[in-house]
């Protein structure tokens, strides 16, 4: 089972490695070398943070490792955008240069596929043989480079936007370092922030003003979508800008030459060579196209039950039985579904760690109301990808399921209708309203 | 010394049972201007195809600029036609529903790219700078195979390749192709291989050999002009 | 001692400095953003309170303002070469420099060169050409907007004031002096715009200090006393006189209420009693806004501790009298809350605005249609050798062939002969 998990980090890391060793012209040894040492120091790194802090702050850091490493590849993408106006710089290449990078790489993708064991245990035994794995790889890619024909050229920003698309891949396989749910809420609350900052700085008017039909599309910077919406933004600028940067990258001056054939010829080679410049970047998109994917329909199984209908008593009661067709103490998610008057709210019941169960709404206070499922010891906000960890379901605030009033009888559970009611609405219109600028 | 730009020996071209081209060695140094003569079916345009590499030879050695064509794969051969030869036919072959200028500039994009500037300095040096932006249609024979000089000579070819150039034109006009020819050639410098069957023709060329048959019956070397 | 201020120079005025402290400044949100949700306000109280991001900050609009300046320099000296000012080098300002091993005349090409549309200046060992519009206004707007948008944001964040009050029909504008003019009248309209929906009018009286009579309206905000008046929320002023049967006296008091639109519910709190007073102004059965007509009826709940014990309806300048309650709103007013912003970085703002509008405007036509080309052909030297210069802002393919053309015309001589 670990297994069939591990492989595409495999696979990535083993295309890490041969855009690696294609991409540094320092010798392939050495980049094999120092990607596999890479490799081994990140995939011990992880088990040492395993075993010392609890699972959340030893995925954070990785997470921050895989955060950086796409913060540099904006720096990157950006200083080759500019670099029409750069005079050549050496600080670039050179053997150490190409040490650190290959070295770089090969610690986070060790890390995240390293960070995979997590789930059964820290004994080091596992841990040696991916290391092993992974060295194995790499001469392996080394040695398939060579069989790689010479016109498939791998520029610097290519190389980065390769490496860290795959990096990105292997961590949007794993619910805890996907890095792209996250960012989605971050931008979102950036977008709100900003548009109300510059409102507010402008002295635009507010939407009591304003014709609301225009002030829908202004809506739409305050809304959910607008989230992930910019991480896109953020996840393909640096590819794009390092497609624009090989794509419009200068021809050549070739007025010093005398003939015109000669001129056109050296123009054509350009050209040409161009064009095999772009693959690399075009695939880094294509990889990063998948890794979006993965994060919006994660792979992960969840336990994700179909909400069961109830009705109320006429008095308002819903009662829902301890022991009936269901099980409600057997530790998983029991969804329910309520209708009334044409309005529909949803919750569902768990039995926590501690043993005592807990009636919550299937929506949190942030996110829209996309519900929650169970994954291993935590319920995911299927919105943001949040996990939650069962012990503080029940507690309010952040992307937690909004808690419901309810009392425990010895046959079951009981929940006032028009609470919940009230509960769903208040919490719905407060994450789907579109909500205006000064509040 | 004059190296030599085409060195074959034995060079056999047979089409089955027919054998177009026999056993042949000829040398010709760089710049020289040779005609080729010889009565219909003896092979002259065999050896011209085989020298401009679109055609292979069925045995024998071809060296041509010092590449070796037996030697080169399907691409080095394009590259070597692209690169290194120019040829002008007796039947024009211009697209017929471009212009002058873009039939030329045809030529630079299978070579490289485009370049309309060189282009029309090219039609103007073949003395067609009135008519560029005239279709093959609009030109007269004389001006036409201009046209095809120009396009042939564009992308700056070491060996230039005429396969009866002036067959279709009368005498006032194959004059005036010669005299371009001669021209273009003490300013570029290339070599030139020119099949004819108008004697008068092939005096314009500094060595003159006759096949029949697709053998090298005489080797002529003109002492005037 | 003269290389340190060329260094600073240097390093201001390169094009690396702007996005470079961008650069940090995006690192710092980042950072913050770990740690709170907030992360922007944060970030902006953040450089309010500590110097060396306001330093920082500080040097976005001087690092653009030195980026004009030298562009400006560089487009004088562009200028300069191409009409003959010999006192500069001018390969750097080119894309391409030839030196030529000719010093043939310039007759051949110059009609060549006029047949491409280009118009030449011919002296007696220099010919210039060039076609085509220079984008450089365009980059030189694009440059002071920048200056103005920095300048306007380091203005607005480091020195904005802002003061929020009611301004009430028939009371004096709030505000930080306390002259203010007497508020005349407020009205709203239903506007016909394609941004407003509606049209609101303050008319403010004379004020005792010279201040005349004003007007205000939505947008652009208005200026008073040196403040902009940014309206905000509409709402009420009522006068509450409420007693209950428990109660001594009656309670009075003017409470300005945010309860704009119809509906919208707002709370008066008795003080010292266990009385809560929730109204709203009441759809009106015309469907005019009463806001707008002024024919205003409140929706009125009494509430004591958590139990409702009196709701009903209550037209403006009414009584509400029941079981011993007495609820009454004698005088009621329109009221804007609003806030009074001094801020001069939005002037730049708006300036910048406008001016990236009008940069845009100008680029993008001229480099669709005219982009400038230019080529610059100098006789001299030792022996007299042609330097060849040229330069485009577009269609760069078309004029290096021609350029190109033209250098081995003069150079081998290459020229048409005859037609
Ligand atoms: N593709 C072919 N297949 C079969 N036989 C061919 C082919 N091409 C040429 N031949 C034969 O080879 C011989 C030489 O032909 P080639 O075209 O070289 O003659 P030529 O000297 O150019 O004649 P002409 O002066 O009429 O053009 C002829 O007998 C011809 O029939
Ligand atoms: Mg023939």
């Amino acid at each position: 089972m670990i297994v069939i998990k591990l492989i595409p980090h495999a696979v990535s890391w083993a295309v890490i490695a041969l855009f690696l060793v294609r991409g540094f012209h320092a010798g392939r040894l050495m980049v094999i070398i120092s990607g596999s040492g890479g490799f081994a120091l990140g995939a011990l790194g992880a088990l040492v943070l395993f075993r010392l802090l609890p699972p959340e702050s030893a995925f954070g850091i990785i997470r921050g490792g895989l955060g950086v490493s796409l913060l540099l590849l904006w720096g990157v993408a950006v200083m080759a955008a500019y670099r029409p106006f750069w005079k050549r710089t050496t600080y670039f290449e050179g053997t150490g240069f190409t040490v650190m990078c290959a070295c770089l790489a090969g610690c986070m993708a060790g890390a995240v596929s390293a960070s995979r064991l997590s789930g059964s245990g820290t004994s080091l035994a596992p841990y040696l043989a991916l290391i092993l794995v992974g060295g194995a790889l790499a001469s392996y890619a080394g040695a398939v480079e060579k069989r790689i024909p010479e016109w498939f050229i791998v520029g610097g920003p290519s190389l980065a936007a390769v490496v860290v698309a795959l990096l990105l891949y292997g961590s949007s396989l794993s619910l805890r370092l996907d890095l792209f749910a996250p960012l989605t809420m971050k931008v979102m609350k950036f977008a709100h922030d900003f548009v109300h900052q510059f409102m507010e700085s402008m002295l635009i008017p507010d939407h009591v003003f304003i014709r609301s039909n225009l002030w829908k599309y202004i809506g739409v910077l305050f809304g959910k979508e607008i989230g992930f919406w910019g991480a896109l933004v953020i996840w393909f600028t640096p590819l794009l800008l390092i497609v624009y940067a090989i794509q419009f990258e200068p021809l050549p001056s070739v007025a010093h030459i005398r003939q015109g054939a000669e001129r056109r010829r050296l123009l054509a080679v350009f050209i040409h060579i161009r064009r095999y410049r772009l693959i690399p970047a075009l695939l880094a998109v294509l990889v990063l196209t998948a890794a979006v994917y993965r994060s919006c329909v994660p792979s992960v199984e969840y336990w994700d039950p179909k909400p069961i209908v109830v009705t109320a008593t006429p008095v308002g009661d819903i009662f829902i039985p301890r022991k009936g067709d269901i099980d409600l103490e057997d530790g998983k998610l029991h969804k329910y579904l309520f209708r009334q008057g044409g309005k529909e709210a949803r919750f569902f019941i768990i039995m926590g760690p501690s043993g005592k169960l807990t009636v919550v709404l299937d929506a949190c206070a942030i996110c829209k109301p996309d519900g929650y499922g169970q994954a291993e010891g935590t319920v995911i906000c299927y919105y943001c990808k949040t996990l939650i960890p069962l012990d503080t379901v029940g507690r309010s605030g952040g992307c937690n399921p909004v808690p419901l009033a309810f009392s425990e009888k010895d046959d079951g559970v009981h929940i006032n209708a028009v609470t919940l009611m009230n509960e769903w609405d208040n919490t719905v219109q407060t994450t789907t309203k579109v909500k205006g600028a000064g509040k | 010394m004059i190296a030599n730009i085409i060195q074959t020996t034995g060079l056999t071209r047979s089409y089955g049972d027919i054998c177009a081209l026999k056993p042949l060695d000829v040398q010709v140094p760089e710049g020289e201007w040779l005609s080729v003569m010889g009565h219909s079916g003896s092979g002259k345009s065999t050896f011209m195809n085989l020298v401009g590499g679109l055609d292979r030879p069925s045995a024998g050695s071809l060296s041509v600029g010092g590449e070796d064509l037996l030697a080169l794969t399907e691409d080095g051969l394009a590259r070597f036609r692209r690169e290194f030869i120019g040829i002008i036919f007796q039947q024009h072959h211009l697209v017929p529903y471009l212009t002058a200028v873009e039939n030329v500039m045809m030529a630079q994009y299978f070579h490289s790219v485009p370049d309309e500037a060189e282009a029309r300095s090219a039609l103007e040096r073949v003395g067609l700078g009135h008519r560029l932006k005239n279709r093959p249609g609009e030109l007269s024979g004389g001006e036409q195979q201009r046209v095809c000089i120009a396009r042939a000579i564009i992308n700056s070819p070491k060996l230039l390749l005429g396969d009866e150039p002036t067959g279709n034109l009368d005498h006032k006009s194959t004059i005036m192709v010669m005299e371009l020819l001669r021209e273009l050639r003490s300013e570029e410098r290339f070599t030139v291989i020119m099949v004819t069957h108008n004697q008068e023709v092939a005096a314009w060329g500094d060595r003159t050999i006759y096949l029949d048959d697709g053998v090298l019956v005489r080797d002529e070397r003109a002492n005037s002009r | 001692m003269k290389r340190l201020p060329r260094l600073c120079w240097n390093l201001i005025s390169s094009p690396f400095t702007c996005p470079s402290v961008i650069g940090i400044f995006v690192l710092v949100y980042i950072g913050i953003a770990f740690i709170t949700d907030d992360a922007l306000i944060v970030l902006m109280e953040l450089v309010r309170r500590n110097g060396i991001l306001v330093l920082l900050l500080a040097l976005l609009p001087i690092a653009s303002l030195a980026r004009l300046i030298k562009e400006i320099r560089c487009f004088r000296s562009g200028y300069q070469i191409s009409t003959g000012d010999p006192s500069h080098d001018g390969a750097s300002l080119f894309d391409e420099a030839v030196e030529l091993e000719t010093a043939a005349p310039f007759d051949g090409i110059e009609e060549t060169i006029r047949t491409q549309g280009y118009t030449i200046r011919k002296e007696e060992n220099r010919l210039a050409a060039w076609r085509g519009i220079t984008h450089a206004p365009a980059r030189l707007i694009f440059l002071l907007a920048t200056l103005c948008l920095y300048s306007g944001i380091f203005i607005s964040l480091i020195f904005r004031t802002s003061y929020r009050g009611p301004v009430i029909e028939g009371e004096p504008m709030p505000g930080l002096s306390q002259d203010g003019g007497i508020v005349e009248r407020i009205r709203l309209e239903n506007g016909k715009g394609t941004i407003l929906s509606k049209r609101l009018t303050i008319d403010v009286a004379p004020s005792g200090q010279g201040g005349g009579q004003a007007s205000f309206g939505i947008y652009p905000p208005g200026l008073y006393q040196g403040s902009f008046v940014y309206p905000r929320y509409l709402g009420i002023a009522l006068l509450v006189r409420f007693s209950a049967p428990d109660m001594h006296g009656t309670f009075e008091k003017h409470a300005v209420l945010n309860m704009y639109p119809a509906g919208k519910e707002a709370e008066v709190q008795i003080p010292e009693s266990p009385y809560k007073l929730v109204t709203s102004l009441a759809e009106p059965d015309d469907g005019l806004d009463p806001y707008i007509t002024g024919r205003m009826v409140f929706n009125v709940k009494l509430s004591k501790d958590k139990d409702v014990v009196l709701s009903g309806v209550l037209p403006g300048g009414g009584e509400l009298n029941r079981e011993g309650y007495c609820i009454a709103f004698p005088d009621y007013r329109r009221m804007v809350l609003t806030d009074f912003i001094q801020d001069y970085g939005v002037y730049f703002i708006w300036g910048a605005l406008s001016l990236y509008g009008i940069a845009l405007l100008y680029w993008l036509p001229v480099r669709v249609f005219f982009p400038r080309r230019e080529m610059l052909f100098v006789r001299g030297g030792i022996n007299d050798m042609v330097t060849a210069y040229s330069r485009t802002e577009g269609r760069e393919r078309s004029h290096n062939s021609l350029f190109h053309n033209l250098l081995d015309m003069l150079d081998i001589g290459k020229i048409q002969p005859g037609g």
